[in-house]
């Protein structure tokens, strides 16, 4: 599996994160674990850098944060998006796919 | 955004522990669901635990990472920081004592001179716009006033004041009280209401207006007693009635003048009103707004001008001159404020260099304490930060005991303060002053901790590290910034003490001049006679004349009286005529002061008669008149000419001259100050006098018994003449010498305290720099005795740089007071600002101090017994 994976580039984080809350408040492992599943295993998010990412996040106002209870019946911290954070994800969206056209279109052409 | 952004940092920062354990909770859950994970997959419980660990990072760091992004790690550091501080430095309570006490006493002394720049310089005066708001240099009369306010147009108003005497009587003992004589405008010019009733209005201030009057708040309080119903109520103030019409609020205070009662000029002394050349009036000015003042002054100009064509007898010489009325109540004090100011920021500079050199010290005790910190990975920034953190620390707490030393430097200010700042009957500690002290501790800590900071997490420690090893004897480096801080304090040492030294110079010339006059043991006080009872000058001479006998009467005393005493501030001027001298021109005739006299003034005063007789019983009313001339009358009004017997008179006064003559010249007395040009005197007898409005006298007593109880019975023997008659103004000479050099006085003390406190501070520096260098040569010390070095030797050895320093320290020094002292000249009495003597004494007492500095501590050198700093390493 690691073999596999590569790492995230610089600054995706946030958008992967944003896009992963998009479908519906997470968990932090939980955040982790999606991103891991949709790319079939093929991103791989350094588990520890996660964490720090989320708090940033919230502190801009991007995600909120509650208590909740798991799927395990255990309390943990929940995050989802705020409106600023759904703009905010359009936002980056619409930049990272502006960056991968140009990209490829270079990568293609060139 | 930026508001949540803030209201999250500070969240956190609030609920410090809640979310420490939150963190906490949440990335155990992370863990654990991960370890879950893993098990579920077959791994064994230890590999899956292992597994998540490494893939997970370092909990700890983790941690550090997402208080980063939280956004509290700065002030949480800086928490941590202060909470090490604190604690390191009362561990270590010899250090923390100097250093507090090196700033406090910097940090004190200048708060205490902010304070008072604060007050008087900066401070707006209490009236609304104060900035419109302008004061004429000259005197002048309410007819000139009316005339230049019609004549302009930069003036929204103004008005006039003359403080006088008067008598307010009807309850008990008659007491003095000074009313101001003022005119409607004045009231409206300073923008002030009263706090009861109104102010004297345009109507009523004509002549024949009604005798109304306004009184101060104190004057309501303690005369009146503070009663609400006093509107209407009727007042004697020298045999006159006055009605109540208001009261002025609490806080009103005129600009320069002291007044209890306030009434129209028009309605309290109409000739005084009407006369166009009598120029005794304040002159207050609002300028209309936008309107510049040099626009205002042009336009004044104008008038003065045109005042002169109309009244070229009277108004000839007129030259107004407008100021802003917060520059004019400052007057001269506000260069001697400015130069105290300038000095005391020396001081502060030389604690802060005595502060960074107690700093590095510590650090290089400190070193091994820092290695390891650095060796374990703090990074250098932090470790800047560290100890910024604990120099600000210092610093502040500094301050904070400054304000307190400034407390109690306020409070000596207050009982030495000049003249020139009587108004100052409070120095408050305001919102401006606490943000000066915290502005220059933060600064003070800032600045002078990052010096020796830095100096010290680049090279010092490795160098101090070098120098601790067995290695020391090849060579003992020198800390650059240790070297130019010492030369620095020895060079504003110097500076400060030639100021301080030009002054006590210019102080010392002042005391031995001499006044003319012998003060010890001469009370004065001060009356006036009520002219509704004393209307005619024989009625006034005959009161003097049985006072002074009454008074001479009892035992050892012998009194006499005077107009105007020397050094109390004013006299009359007149113009005079010489007989037998070229008729000048009208109004260019010469000015003299002209004092009247009564009894043995000159015996009393012991002011000498150079040449001809005193007054005698004789020169009386009905017998010729007579007039006694000082020194500067004959050499600038009699060049060459024998004064005896030469005939004067008051110029203008009518044909034909009823003639004075000179029948003696007295010694020249410093009327107006010590450091004042004596002008032309005229002294003739009370009796003789022709003008019925000089109906006051101060009273001159020499005595050899106690003065209070004298006080009381002269009071006693007015009081029988006439029971109303006040007795104010009652001082000692030796008191008003002091007073008249008080600015001078107080000038000289406190630079002189800086000077003091510097050259201590200095030496300070001197004395730690080679005690330092003393203890760090111990072994080098050791071995060179070993081999035989004489005591001579060693102290040379150890002096040697702290010697150097010192000179070039002072070498500097002598250079930046040529350059700096000569900001000093307008506070100088006859000393130049490069003064040889004084830089020389000042240069040697400094240069004796520095060597004291380096010898105490070169001393314990000689005590080093070789085999003991040999086995020290």
């Amino acid at each position: 599996m690691p073999s596999r994976s590569i790492d995230l580039p610089q600054g995706t984080l946030d958008l992967l994160i944003l896009r992963t809350l998009a479908l519906e408040p997470l968990h932090g492992w939980a955040v982790s674990e999606r991103i891991q599943q949709i790319s079939s295993d093929v991103l791989r998010v350094r588990q520890g850098s996660l964490y720090p990412a989320l708090h940033r996040l919230e502190r801009r106002g991007w995600i909120k944060a509650r208590w909740g209870t798991s799927e395990n019946n255990r309390k943990a911290k929940f995050y989802e998006l705020t409106k600023a954070g759904w703009r905010q994800l359009e936002i980056e969206q619409n930049a990272w796919q502006k960056l991968t056209a140009a990209v490829s279109q270079i990568l293609e052409t060139a | 955004m930026l508001l949540h952004d803030l209201f999250f940092r500070l969240r956190s920062l609030m609920r410090h522990a809640a979310t420490e354990s939150e963190l906490d909770h949440e990335l155990r859950f992370h863990l654990e669901r991960q370890i879950d994970k893993y098990v579920r997959s077959g791994m064994s419980e230890a590999e899956a635990a292992r597994r998540t660990r490494l893939e997970f990072g370092g909990l700890d760091q983790v941690k550090d990472e997402c208080r980063e992004a939280r956004g509290v790690s700065f002030v949480e550091s800086l928490a941590q920081d202060l909470h090490y501080s604190a604690r390191t430095l009362l561990h270590s309570p010899a250090f923390t004592a100097c250093a507090v006490l090196t700033l406090a006493l910097g940090i004190g002394a200048n708060t205490a001179i902010f304070s008072v720049v604060n007050r008087v310089l900066l401070n707006p005066l209490p009236y609304p716009n104060p900035q419109q708001l302008l004061a004429a240099r000259q005197n002048d009369s309410l007819p000139n006033i009316e005339y230049m306010q019609r004549q302009t147009n930069s003036f929204a108003s103004s008005g006039g004041i003359n403080v006088a005497p008067m008598d307010f009587t009807g309850n008990g003992e008659p007491m003095r009280v000074h009313g101001a004589y003022v005119d409607a405008g004045l009231f409206a010019t300073l923008g002030v209401q009263p706090m009861l009733g109104r102010l004297i209005s345009a109507d009523e201030d004509v002549k024949g207006g009604p005798r109304n009057v306004v009184v101060s708040y104190p004057f309501w309080r303690d005369f009146l007693s503070s009663d609400p119903h006093v509107l209407g109520k009727a007042i004697r103030l020298s045999d006159e009635t006055y009605t109540v019409i208001g009261v002025m609020p609490r806080e009103f205070a005129l600009p320069k003048e002291l007044a209890d009662v306030f009434l129209s000029l028009w309605a309290g002394y109409p000739d005084a009103a009407a006369e166009r050349d009598v120029h005794f009036m304040h002159t207050y000015w609002r300028l209309k707004p936008g309107v510049p003042l040099a626009q205002a002054q042009a336009e004044i100009a104008q008038a003065d001008h045109r005042l002169a064509e109309a009244f070229p007898d009277t108004e000839r010489e007129r030259g107004t001159v407008l100021i802003p009325l917060q520059e004019s109540l400052v007057g001269d004090a506000r260069p001697a404020l400015l130069i105290l100011f300038g000095a005391v920021g020396l001081v502060l500079l030389i604690a802060c260099a005595n502060f960074a050199m107690l700093l590095m010290a510590r650090a290089v005790a400190r070193q091994r304490e820092l290695m390891i910190r650095a060796s374990l990975g703090a990074r250098s920034g932090r470790l800047i930060r560290q100890r910024l953190t604990e120099s600000t620390l210092l610093a502040l707490v500094g301050g904070a005991v400054g304000l307190t030393v400034a407390k109690a430097g306020t409070t000596l200010l207050l009982a030495l303060k000049p003249a020139e700042l009587r108004r100052l009957d409070t120095i408050p500690m305001d919102a401006r002053v606490f943000v000066f002290v915290f502005a220059i501790s933060m600064l003070t800590g800032l600045l002078f901790g990052l010096l020796p900071a830095c100096s010290a997490s680049r090279g010092d420690i490795a160098e101090a590290l070098r120098e601790n090893a067995r290695t020391t004897a090849t060579g003992v480096s020198r800390s650059p910034l240790r070297s130019f801080l010492v030369t620095a304090e020895l060079a504003l040492a110097l500076i400060l003490l030639t100021g301080a030294g030009l002054l006590i110079k210019g102080f010392l010339r002042l005391r031995s001049v001499d006044p003319g006059f012998s003060p010890e043991k001469v009370i004065t006080m001060y009356l006036q006679l009520p002219g509704t009872r004393y209307p005619q000058i024989p009625l006034q001479t005959n009161f003097r004349r049985e006072l002074l006998a009454r008074i001479n009467a009892f035992p050892a005393v012998e009194a006499a009286m005077i107009t105007d005493l020397p050094l109390a501030g004013n006299y009359v001027g007149h113009r005079v005529v010489i007989d037998g001298q070229p008729t000048r021109a009208v109004g260019a005739e010469p000015q003299v002061q002209t004092l009247s006299v009564m009894g043995e003034y000159f015996g009393v005063m012991q002011i000498p008669i150079r040449t001809g007789r005193d007054f005698r019983a004789l020169d009386r009313e009905g017998q010729p008149r007579v007039a006694i001339v000082n020194e500067t009358f004959v050499r600038q009004l009699l060049p060459g000419q024998n004064p005896i017997g030469t005939r004067i008179d008051w110029a203008r006064s009518d044909e034909p001259h009823e003639w004075m003559t000179i029948i003696g010249v007295a010694g020249d007395v410093k009327h107006s100050g010590l450091n004042q040009p004596v002008d032309p005197a005229v002294y003739a007898p009370f009796s003789q006098n022709d003008e019925a409005w000089r109906k006051f006298m101060t009273l001159v007593i020499r005595t050899r018994v106690p003065i209070a109880g004298l006080v009381e019975d002269v009071k006693k023997q007015v009081w029988s003449l006439d029971s109303q008659i006040p007795v104010s103004g009652v001082q000692s000479m030796d008191d008003l010498l002091a007073v008249s050099v008080a600015q001078q006085r107080f000038n000289m003390f406190l630079l002189s305290s800086f000077a003091a406190l510097s050259v201590a501070l200095a030496g300070v520096g001197i004395y730690g720099m080679v005690a330092y260098r003393v203890n760090q040569r111990t072994h080098e010390i050791g071995v060179y005795m070993a081999l035989g070095a004489q005591h001579r030797d060693v102290l040379r050895l150890v002096m040697k740089d702290g010697v150097e320093l010192g000179l070039l320290g002072i070498v500097l020094g002598l250079a930046g007071s040529i350059a700096l002292t000569r900001v000093m000249v307008s506070v100088l009495f006859e000393v130049k600002p490069t003064d040889p003597p004084t830089l020389i004494c000042v240069a040697l007492l400094l240069a004796a101090v520095a060597m004291l500095a380096c010898y105490i501590p070169a001393r314990r050198a000689l005590s080093i017994h070789p085999m003991t700093a040999l086995r020290r390493e």
